[in-house]
């Protein structure tokens, strides 16, 4: 994100190689660095991002068309991908909306507030059309999907829990001024920009991969802006249909999903007796608020070691550690070089450990109520006669329009 | 015909790309800690050509060699970035090309994964949930366990050590060695002092052992977590997060006073705390010996002596009294400790006192004595040499005595020891001397900056803070120089050390001198903010700790003010023994070496 970035490990060139001892009397020139033109690029940015979520808008429930999401696709792999190396990025924007939510001498710039706000607008109103093809992480893994393997669903359910314990722990190390995580381990941006952790960019690689076979795995799976959209997509006014006319129940849209959100019909005969299921949903309203409370104290209990990922409560447990490695650390280095007082750094570092010990509270709570929330979803039971979509998980992709043979009649 | 096209279009670029990511990998591999200037060539033609300043041949070699090497690795980086083009084109290619092979392939109805009654699927999916979460949190609550059982397990030995350690100081120091050691344990130039105190340690070790289930010792105090690593402390800042410290104390009656315990030999250096030791030396006209003392008891742990050095002069160099054979304090990174004399001799040894390696690095022609302390940056201890002959400034490889490099310099003999700040994003070891203050790279000894500013006899040492450096020499001047670029800030001359080092803060800079005035100047002006006039000569240098400033005159009064705006005296007392070096600070303790015995303070 532009406010705070992280440095590649890659060790800069210019620490290997120093300036040359010119005997000759030369003088190097003062280097002049142009100001960056970037909140012109800001603006463009979010031009473009309501241009290409209202085509994928109307190409979606207008034209029900695929290939207009595919060239949208190419657009936002290109121009937000590499042109803009994956930084105007809304899955990270919550870091920094978080941030200035929790701390009031951070400014949020506009644009980064729009860049946050204008996709669950959209898709208040259009469903997913962001994840579509103008997010350029899923862009990028729609464009190299080909294959359609498919994932049990129980395991798809299961696994769409990671995404918001990844949120809770991004609002966390927000809130604490630590670390924005969802920048830090994007496993894309090595890719956009050509460079970076070279962990990250294997991780990376190794997603792109699995996207050749299963889609879009990191939207699925991982992303915690996905999961905002996909509560807001619940309510959307136009939801995804894959036809307008009566669903002829032929199953070919259901297998097209590369995100296996279309489900079938299903008339809810369950062996199980109506009062078990009925005692299991009790049970679990009930657990609702104990596995809230008890997320965030199990959560809370451990704030300290998360803490570690603090710079200062970092730097105070280097500072006291009982071993002293063999080479200072820069932050260190930097300590001693300031004249920062240990007194100084261990206020900061009680006041950060007071507010980890609030946010990883409301972090487990967040993953408590959320992990209650899914049983009880999962325990309930509802009656459909034909393929439906489910706008939670839809992407709008379109794939499923060219499975249709109800498109003709369109 | 037309999607086996695409196929094989697919296939031979995968194939391509593999190749690819293959040399790139092997290239990256290579570049990660690459660092082409530092290879043995190019070292030795440096060196050589330091030492040959007129030969042009030579200086033309090392810039043709320079030269190649940044192009070298220049031109595989921007291969590598070209590479990922390359990459990111094929992976177009394949994407594409795959894409059309199964364009007209459907994805039509198969067998259902799941059961055909979705409530049967979502019974799997809470299982599944529970299992998983469940596991995750089973899993973590076993690391958390496992880590409080290893941090009871290491406050156990800790404990049980800091008991032996009770014990044996309690027990008479004459007590008689009955076990034999083995010549191995004994490694090195060790005295017979240290040959017998293992032994006794040995005896008493055993006898604990036996009684460890009877013994009722209180538990000792916890490892420190700060360390005073040489000359006015780590990274020689003069600062220290000690706390808990006493503002007054007793040799006399023993108040606040932990243990004195006489040293064996004369030295004017200053003890250095790392862990449970405390490092200092001494010497006499007939040995030179580096000591290593507990810090919780005071007791000599062990001896050893800089004996069989090739170089080394048999007879002892000529040095003033007020500056001896030991003036320099020792310098240690946790794993060795390092110890120069006048004669020249360094020495270095591990934490448990096992002699590693010396060297004599040539007498040096200093009429007062050689008194610059050396200075370690992990595995780096830098050396001052600064003398009427040559001067240079030396990296030795610490745990070797591997020359890692050396550079000649222009300025005359000083005293002065060097320090360590960051110059822009570069570490470096700034060091006064006669006419300039200089900033050398920590890595290689390249000159950063030079600022000449200095004369006369330079004894005290520089300080820093917030980045900028503090160079003050009596008959000089006190100048403040940014430590990005070498610019001077400012410059005084109210107030003049002559042997004591100034310490800083980012508000302040604090100096003491020989003729009794001690001053706080305005770190941003440089005016005197406040002057106390004492009318007593400080050698030992100020040091800030428990956010006061502790300074001990020459007769050995202790001085102590407040480091805050108003730099107001707090206290002063005699301690009753002479003091000419700085002391230590561990946590919640302090280390004075007096002309007569070594003795730490804490509040008791």
């Amino acid at each position: 994100m532009p406010e705070i970035s992280f440095a590649a490990t890659i060790l800069p060139a210019v620490a290997r190689f120093p300036k040359p001892d010119f005997t000759s009397g030369y003088q190097y020139p003062t280097i002049v660095h142009s100001v960056p033109w970037e909140t012109f690029w800001s603006w463009v940015d979010i031009g473009l991002l309501v241009v290409m979520m209202s085509l994928v808008a109307w190409a979606v429930h207008r034209r029900r068309s695929r290939g207009v999401v595919v060239g949208v696709s190419i657009v936002s792999v290109l121009y937000f991908g590499f042109f803009r190396t994956g930084c105007v990025c809304s899955v990270g924007s919550i870091q920094n909306v978080v941030l200035a939510l929790t701390d009031s001498g951070y400014r949020l710039p506009i644009t980064v507030l729009l860049i946050f706000l204008l996709p669950l607008i959209f898709a208040l109103f259009f469903g997913r059309v962001f994840c579509a093809g103008v997010c350029p992480m899923g862009a990028l893994q729609e464009l190299v999907n080909v294959r359609g393997w498919r994932l049990s669903r129980a395991v798809s359910w299961a696994l769409g829990f990671i995404p918001w314990v990844y949120l809770a722990f991004a609002i966390l190390y927000a809130a604490t001024r630590s670390q924005f995580i969802i920048c830090r381990f994007d496993p894309f941006v090595g890719i956009f920009r050509m460079g970076g952790d070279m962990g990250i960019i294997i991780f990376g690689v190794l997603l792109l991969i699995l996207s050749v076979f299963v889609g879009r795995p990191f939207c699925r799976f991982l992303c915690p802006y996905g999961v905002l959209l996909g509560v807001v997509s619940r309510v959307a006014r136009r939801k995804v249909e894959v036809t307008d006319s009566k669903c002829i129940n032929c199953r070919l849209c259901h297998h097209a999903c590369p995100v296996d959100a279309i489900r079938q019909p299903n008339e809810a005969k369950v062996a199980e007796r109506r009062t078990t299921g009925a005692r299991r949903v009790a049970l679990y309203l009930l657990l609702l608020p104990l596995l809230t409370v008890g997320g965030g104290l199990l959560l809370q209990s451990q704030s300290d070691t998360l803490s570690m990922a603090h710079r200062d409560v970092w730097l105070y447990a280097q500072l006291t550690a009982d071993e002293q490695p063999d080479v200072l650390t820069a932050e260190v280095e930097a300590f001693h070089e300031m004249g920062r007082s240990m007194d100084e750094l261990e206020a900061s570092v009680q006041e950060v450990k007071k507010s980890y010990r609030l946010w990883s509270a409301l972090a487990g709570g967040l993953i408590g109520f959320v992990l209650g929330c899914k049983l009880i979803r999962l325990s309930l039971k509802r009656t459909r006669n034909t393929y439906e979509v489910e706008p939670s998980a839809c992407v709008a992709c379109g794939k499923c329009f060219n499975y249709c043979p109800l498109k003709s009649q369109l | 015909m037309k999607k086996g096209i695409y196929r094989n279009i697919a296939l031979v670029t995968t194939a391509f790309a593999v190749a690819v990511i293959t040399m790139m990998g092997v290239s990256w591999w290579q570049m990660r800690k690459a660092t082409p200037l530092k290879t043995e060539v190019m070292e030795t033609l440096r060196q050589l050509s330091d030492t040959n300043a007129d030969n042009e041949t030579l200086a033309e070699q090392v810039r043709e060699l320079d030269l190649l090497s940044r192009k070298a690795y220049f031109t595989q980086e921007s291969q590598l970035k070209k590479g990922g083009w390359i990459l990111c084109a094929m992976a177009a290619v394949i994407a594409f090309s795959l894409r059309m092979y199964y364009k007209d392939t459907k994805q039509l109805p198969d067998k259902d994964l799941d059961p055909i009654d979705e409530w049967l699927t979502k019974s799997r999916a809470r299982r599944y949930l529970g299992w998983g979460v469940g596991a995750i949190v089973a899993i973590g609550l076993i690391v958390v366990t496992m880590n409080g059982v290893k941090e009871r397990k290491l406050a156990e030995v800790n404990r049980s050590t800091g008991q032996q350690v009770n014990k044996l100081a309690d027990d008479s120091p004459e007590s008689e060695p009955t076990t034999e050691l083995s010549s191995d344990s004994l490694e090195g130039d060790r005295s017979t002092d240290q040959q017998a105190g293992r032994l006794a340690d040995q005896q008493k070790s055993d006898s604990l052992e036996e009684k460890s289930d009877s013994l009722k010792v209180p538990a000792p105090p916890p490892l420190p977590k700060l360390t005073w690593n040489g000359f006015r402390g780590t990274g020689s800042t003069g600062r220290s997060a000690a706390r808990g410290l006493p503002t007054s104390w007793n040799l006399g009656n023993g108040k606040n006073i932990l243990w004195q315990t006489p040293v064996p030999r004369h030295g004017y250096n200053s003890p250095v705390i790392h862990g449970r030791n405390i490092f200092i030396t001494g010497a006499d006209s007939e040995k030179r010996e580096l000591y290593c003392f507990d810090l919780w008891t005071g007791e000599l742990l062990w001896t050893v002596a800089a004996t069989g050095i090739t170089g080394s002069p048999a007879q002892m160099p000529d040095v003033s009294a007020d500056t001896g054979l030991a003036a320099s304090t020792v310098a240690t990174n946790g794993k060795q400790v390092c110890a120069i004399f006048a004669t020249g001799d360094i020495l270095c040894t591990d934490m448990e006192g096992r002699r590693l390696w010396a060297k004599n690095l040539g007498v040096p022609d200093n009429h007062y004595g050689f008194a610059s302390s050396p200075l370690m940056y992990g595995n780096t201890l830098i050396i001052q040499y600064d003398n009427n002959d040559a001067s240079r400034l030396i990296a030795l490889s610490a745990s070797s005595g591997r020359e890692l490099w050396s550079k000649s310099r222009k300025d005359k003999i000083a005293w002065s020891s060097p320090i360590l700040a960051k110059v822009g994003s570069q570490q470096a070891v700034i060091v006064m001397g006669n006419p300039a203050v200089t900033a050398y790279k920590v890595s290689d000894g390249e000159e950063l900056w030079r600022v000449e500013c200095l004369s006369g006899e330079v004894g005290a040492s520089p300080c820093t803070a917030d980045g900028i450096i503090y160079a003050a020499s009596e008959y000089a001047t006190c100048v403040a120089i940014r430590a990005a670029d070498g610019e001077t800030l400012w410059e005084a001359g109210d107030c003049l050390p002559e042997c004591s080092s100034p310490v800083a803060t980012k508000d302040k800079l604090y100096v003491a001198t020989s003729y009794g005035a001690v001053c706080a100047y305005d770190a941003a002006t440089g005016e005197v903010v406040k002057q106390h006039e004492l009318t007593t000569p400080f050698y030992s240098s100020p040091v800030i700790a428990d956010g006061k400033v502790w300074i001990f005159s020459n007769s050995g009064k202790c001085y102590i003010f407040s480091a805050g705006k108003d730099f107001r005296l707090i206290t002063s007392f005699d301690t009753g023994e002479q003091t000419f070096a700085t002391p230590a600070f561990s946590d919640s303790m302090m280390v004075v070496r007096s002309d007569k015995s070594l003795y730490a303070i804490k509040k008791k």
